[in-house]
C-alpha cells in the first residue's frame, strides 16, 4: 500500500465527517429559520407602510402621517420610504423584507406588480369595498374604470389606485421652433412623427437625438405596439368584478368591464410586432431616436431641457420634473402619441396593497380609504410629480405654474380614449420585463437583428409565461 | 543510512536537557516539576491562542461557513421566499446547465476576468515601476494617493458617472473622441463596446490595489542587484524584465489571484452601466444570481448558481497556485 491510497481508518474517519455534515445540513435545513420578526422589540405595533422612496417627499410624508393620526389617534403608522431605481428594484427589495420576516402591512404597488402581489401576497379589498360603499362612492364616481379594472385580479379589487401615468408625448418648443415646425395636430400618426424627427435632425446638430425613450415596459416599445393595435401578450378579461362595476359605476362605464386583465400567449414575433420592431430599427438607423440601451431616464430630464433632445414619451409626471429643472410652461408641450392602427395608449397606475401577513387588515384599511381622499391626494401630488388618478385633481390650476399648455391631454388619454389600457404584467412581469429589455436591445443592434431576436424573445416568454410564480 | 542524515533538525537534546533549569537558583529542575510547568505553560499559551483566534473563527464560521453550507443545501431546494422551501434535488443544476443566459454569463465573466485583470495588473505594474523612479517625494505621494483614490469610491456611484461618461450621444468621452476626429463609438450599445465600457469602469476603480501592492514588492527589491546589473551593462527594459519581474514574481502572483477572485464575482460595473445588455452580451455570473433570486424568486437555482461560481473561483485559485511552483521565485 502507498502513501497516496487511503486507509482502512482514515476512510472510515471520512465517511464520519461527510455524514456529519449531512447530517448538519439536514438540521440547518429542518430547523425553523430565525427572521427579523423574532428580534425582541422589531415589532412596535405600528401599520407598516412601504413606499417608492421618491413617490413622496419627506413633507408629504410627514402630512400623510400627521393627518392619519388626526383622523385615526388609536392607529399609529410608521412609513417606510424604500429607495429604488424603479418598480422592479422596488419589488425586489420589498421581497428581501418579505423574506427576511419584516413584512410590512402595505406596500405602494404600481401596474408593474399588481398581479404579482396580488397572486403571492395580497389581501383583496372587496369585503371592505363592499361594506363602506357609500363612502367610497365619490371617490370610484372620480376615477376613470380602467384605472380601476388595472388595479383587479381575478375578480377582485386589490388596490384604489391614487395616481396614474400614460405614455403621452413631450415636445420641445425651442427644438419645434428651430425645426419650424408646429405643435402636431391630436390625430397624428406615425409618419408624422418620422417627418418630425427628420426636420429636427436637419435643423439641430450632430449632438442632438430627435426622440429620446427608455427600454423598459412602460413608455418603452409597449407605446408603439398599442398603437399598432398588438401587445406583448394576448390580452384578455378574468369574469366577475360585477359587484364593483354594478355599485359604483353607471351602465356606459361599465360595458365591457371584468374581473382584471389576463395576460397568456407571447406574441413577440406576430407581424404587427415586427412591423413596431422595424419601424423602431428604421429610427435607430437613421440617427433619429437613441439606441436603446442609450436611454436612461435618469439624465432625461437634463437633456431634454437644454435641448438636446426634441420629444419623448412620458406621463403627468414629468411636468413636474421639467419644472423643477428650469423649464417655463411655455418651453414645453404634450400631444397624444402618435397613432398607427389605433390610437390606444398604455398607462401604468399605482395604489396601497394590503399583504396577508399584515395582522392590522382593518387598519391597514382605513389607511387605504384615507390616501384615496382628495384632500390627501391634493397634499401629496401637490408637486406635479404623477397625474392624480382623481378626474378632479386635473385641472388648469394644477399645472397653471408648470405646464404644459394642453394638461388635459393626461386624462383625456383615457376620457377621450377608452382602448387605453395597462401595460401587460402578468404575475411573471419581472422576468418578462427582463427579457423585452434583453431582446429590444439585441433587435436593435443592427438591421436584420430583428426578426432573429424577437423569435429567441417569443421563446424565452413561453418559458416564463409557463414558469409557475 | 547515518546518523547525520537522520539528526532532526534543532537544538540537540544535551543542550535542551541544559536549559531546563531553575530559574533565580540555576540549579536543574526536577523532572516531573518541569513537565508540569511546561505543560501548564504550554496550556496557558494553547487557550491564550484559542482565546484571541476565537472571534475571527466565529466571524469566519457564522459569515462564511454558514452562508456557504446554507447556499449548497438550499440550492437543493425550490424556494420562493413566500413560500417554504421544496426539493428539488439535482433538478436546480439541470435548470441553469442548460440556461443559455447562465452558460452566456459565465463565458462574459470569464472574458471580463481575463481582460479586466490582464490591464489591471499591467496598468498598475508600469504606473508603479513610473512612480517608484526618480521623482520628489511629494509628488510620488500625489501619484500614490490619486492612483489609490477610485478605490475608495463606491463602485455604483463610479458607474452611474460612468454611464453618463459613455453616453452616445451626450457623453463627453464621445464629444473628446470628436474633437480629435474619431467618430462616435458605441460604448455602451454594442456588443463590444459594452464589454470595454464595462471593463475600463472596472479597471479605473481596481487597479490603485495592485499599484499598491507593486509598490511595496518594488520597494523590497534590494537596490544592490539593479546597481550590479546596471555595471555589468543591463539596459532598462533588460533589468526589469530579468530582475524587477521575476523578484515581484509573488506580489504579482498575490496581485492576480487577489484580482481574479474579484473580477470574477464583478456586479456594480456591469448592472448599472448596460444593465447586462445588449442582449446578454455583458451579463456576469453574480448579476444572474442577483436577477434570478431578488426579481425572479427562484432563490434554488440562484445558489445553485452560486455554487457553480464558488467551484469556478476555487478552481482558478488553486490553479494559480499550481502554476506559482513554476513560476514564481522567492528570494
Amino acid at each position: 500500500m502507498t502513501d497516496s491510497l487511503l486507509s482502512r481508518r482514515a476512510l472510515m474517519r471520512y465517511g464520519a465527517y461527510g455524514a456529519g455534515a449531512a447530517a448538519l445540513a439536514g438540521v440547518a435545513a429542518g430547523w425553523d429559520r430565525l427572521t427579523g420578526a423574532d428580534i425582541p422589540g422589531r415589532d412596535d405595533g405600528s401599520l407598516v407602510i412601504a413606499t417608492l422612496g421618491s413617490a413622496f417627499n419627506p413633507e408629504a410624508q410627514r402630512a400623510l402621517r400627521d393627518g392619519f393620526r388626526e383622523v385615526h389617534p388609536d392607529i399609529r403608522i410608521r412609513i417606510n420610504p424604500v429607495q429604488a431605481y424603479d418598480w422592479s428594484d422596488f419589488f425586489s427589495k420589498i421581497l428581501t423584507q418579505i423574506a427576511a420576516g419584516t413584512a410590512p402591512d402595505l406596500v405602494y404597488v404600481a401596474t408593474e406588480g399588481v398581479q404579482l402581489f396580488a397572486q403571492r401576497l395580497g389581501v383583496p379589498l372587496d369585503r371592505w369595498a363592499k361594506r363602506d360603499a357609500a363612502e367610497l362612492r365619490t371617490y370610484f364616481a372620480d376615477v376613470h374604470p380602467s384605472l380601476v379594472e388595472s388595479m383587479m385580479y381575478e375578480g377582485s379589487l386589490y388596490q384604489l389606485p391614487v395616481e396614474f401615468n400614460a405614455a403621452d408625448m413631450y415636445l420641445n418648443s425651442r427644438v419645434l421652433e428651430r425645426a419650424g415646425a408646429d405643435l402636431p395636430d391630436d390625430d397624428w400618426t406615425h409618419d408624422d412623427f418620422t417627418t418630425l424627427l427628420r426636420a429636427m435632425k436637419r435643423s439641430n446638430g450632430d449632438r442632438f437625438t430627435p426622440y429620446f425613450w427608455t427600454n423598459r415596459l412602460w413608455g418603452g416599445v409597449v407605446p408603439w405596439l398599442f398603437a399598432n393595435d398588438t401587445n406583448l401578450l394576448t390580452e384578455s378579461k378574468a369574469p366577475g368584478g360585477d359587484w364593483l362595476w354594478n355599485s359604483f359605476y353607471p351602465e356606459a362605464q361599465r360595458r365591457g368591464r371584468g374581473g382584471g386583465y389576463r395576460w397568456t400567449t407571447p406574441l413577440a414575433d406576430s407581424d404587427r410586432v415586427t412591423e413596431v420592431y422595424d419601424y423602431l430599427s428604421s429610427l435607430v438607423q437613421e440617427d433619429l431616436c437613441t439606441r436603446p440601451e442609450g436611454g436612461d431616464g435618469r439624465n432625461l430630464v437634463g437633456v431634454f431641457s437644454t435641448g438636446r433632445v426634441g420629444v419623448t414619451p412620458a406621463g403627468g409626471f414629468w411636468a413636474g420634473g421639467l419644472h423643477q429643472a428650469g423649464m417655463k410652461p411655455a418651453d414645453y408641450d404634450v400631444r397624444y402619441f402618435p397613432r398607427r392602427r389605433t390610437r390606444r395608449h398604455q398607462f401604468g397606475a399605482a395604489g396601497y396593497a394590503m399583504l396577508r401577513t399584515s395582522k392590522m387588515r382593518d387598519e391597514a384599511w382605513e389607511f387605504i380609504k384615507y390616501t384615496a381622499r382628495k384632500d390627501v391626494m391634493t397634499q401629496l401630488f401637490a408637486a406635479n410629480q404623477t397625474t392624480p388618478a382623481r378626474r378632479s385633481m386635473v385641472d388648469e390650476a394644477r399645472y397653471r405654474e408648470t405646464g404644459p399648455a394642453h394638461w388635459q391631454v393626461f386624462y383625456d388619454t383615457l376620457d377621450k380614449i377608452p382602448t387605453t389600457g395597462p401595460i401587460p404584467a402578468p404575475p411573471q412581469v419581472n422576468e418578462v420585463e427582463q427579457l423585452l429589455i434583453k431582446h429590444t436591445g439585441t433587435a436593435l443592434a443592427s438591421p436584420g437583428a430583428v426578426r432573429p431576436a424577437l423569435r429567441r424573445l417569443q421563446g424565452d416568454l413561453e418559458k416564463a409565461m409557463e414558469r409557475e410564480v | 543510512m547515518t546518523n547525520t542524515e537522520i539528526r532532526p533538525v534543532g537544538p540537540e537534546p544535551s543542550r535542551i536537557r541544559r536549559s531546563r533549569r531553575n530559574r533565580g537558583t540555576g540549579q536543574p529542575r526536577k523532572a516531573s516539576e518541569s513537565t508540569a510547568a511546561t505543560t501548564l505553560r504550554t496550556r496557558g499559551t494553547r487557550l491564550l491562542a484559542v482565546l484571541f483566534l476565537a472571534p475571527t473563527v466565529v466571524g469566519i464560521v457564522v459569515f462564511t461557513v454558514v452562508p456557504i453550507v446554507g447556499s449548497v443545501v438550499l440550492s437543493l431546494f425550490q424556494w420562493d421566499v413566500i413560500d417554504d422551501p421544496r426539493w428539488a434535488g439535482a433538478a436546480n443544476y439541470r435548470e441553469i446547465l442548460t440556461d443559455s443566459t447562465v452558460l452566456v454569463s459565465f463565458r462574459n465573466t470569464l472574458v471580463f476576468m481575463v481582460l479586466a485583470v490582464a490591464l489591471q495588473l499591467l496598468i498598475a505594474l508600469v504606473l508603479a515601476i513610473a512612480v517608484n523612479g526618480q521623482m520628489p517625494k511629494w509628488l510620488r505621494s500625489v501619484f500614490r494617493s490619486a492612483f489609490f483614490f477610485p478605490l475608495v469610491l463606491s463602485a455604483a456611484s463610479i458607474s452611474v458617472v460612468m454611464k453618463y461618461l459613455f453616453n452616445q450621444d451626450f457623453g463627453p468621452v464621445n464629444w473628446l473622441l470628436g474633437t480629435v476626429g474619431v467618430p462616435s463609438v458605441p460604448w455602451l450599445t454594442s456588443e463590444n463596446g459594452a464589454m470595454a465600457a464595462v471593463v475600463l469602469a472596472y479597471v479605473w476603480q481596481q487597479f490603485g490595489f495592485s499599484f499598491l501592492l507593486f509598490v511595496g514588492g518594488l520597494n523590497n527589491i534590494p537596490k544592490e542587484v539593479h546597481e550590479a546589473a546596471s555595471l555589468d551593462g543591463a539596459s532598462g527594459v533588460r533589468k526589469h524584465l530579468a530582475i524587477t519581474l521575476p523578484l515581484l514574481s509573488p506580489t504579482l502572483l498575490v496581485a492576480s489571484v487577489v484580482g481574479i477572485i474579484n473580477a470574477l464575482q464583478v456586479f456594480e460595473q456591469p448592472y448599472v452601466l448596460t444593465a447586462g445588455g445588449p442582449g446578454d452580451s455583458t451579463r456576469t455570473v453574480v448579476m444572474v444570481i442577483y436577477e434570478t433570486a431578488f426579481e425572479q424568486l427562484r432563490f434554488g437555482e440562484a445558489s445553485a448558481v452560486g455554487v457553480l461560481l464558488f467551484a469556478l473561483i476555487m478552481a482558478v485559485t488553486a490553479l494559480q497556485f499550481r502554476l506559482s511552483r513554476r513560476y514564481v521565485h522567492y528570494q
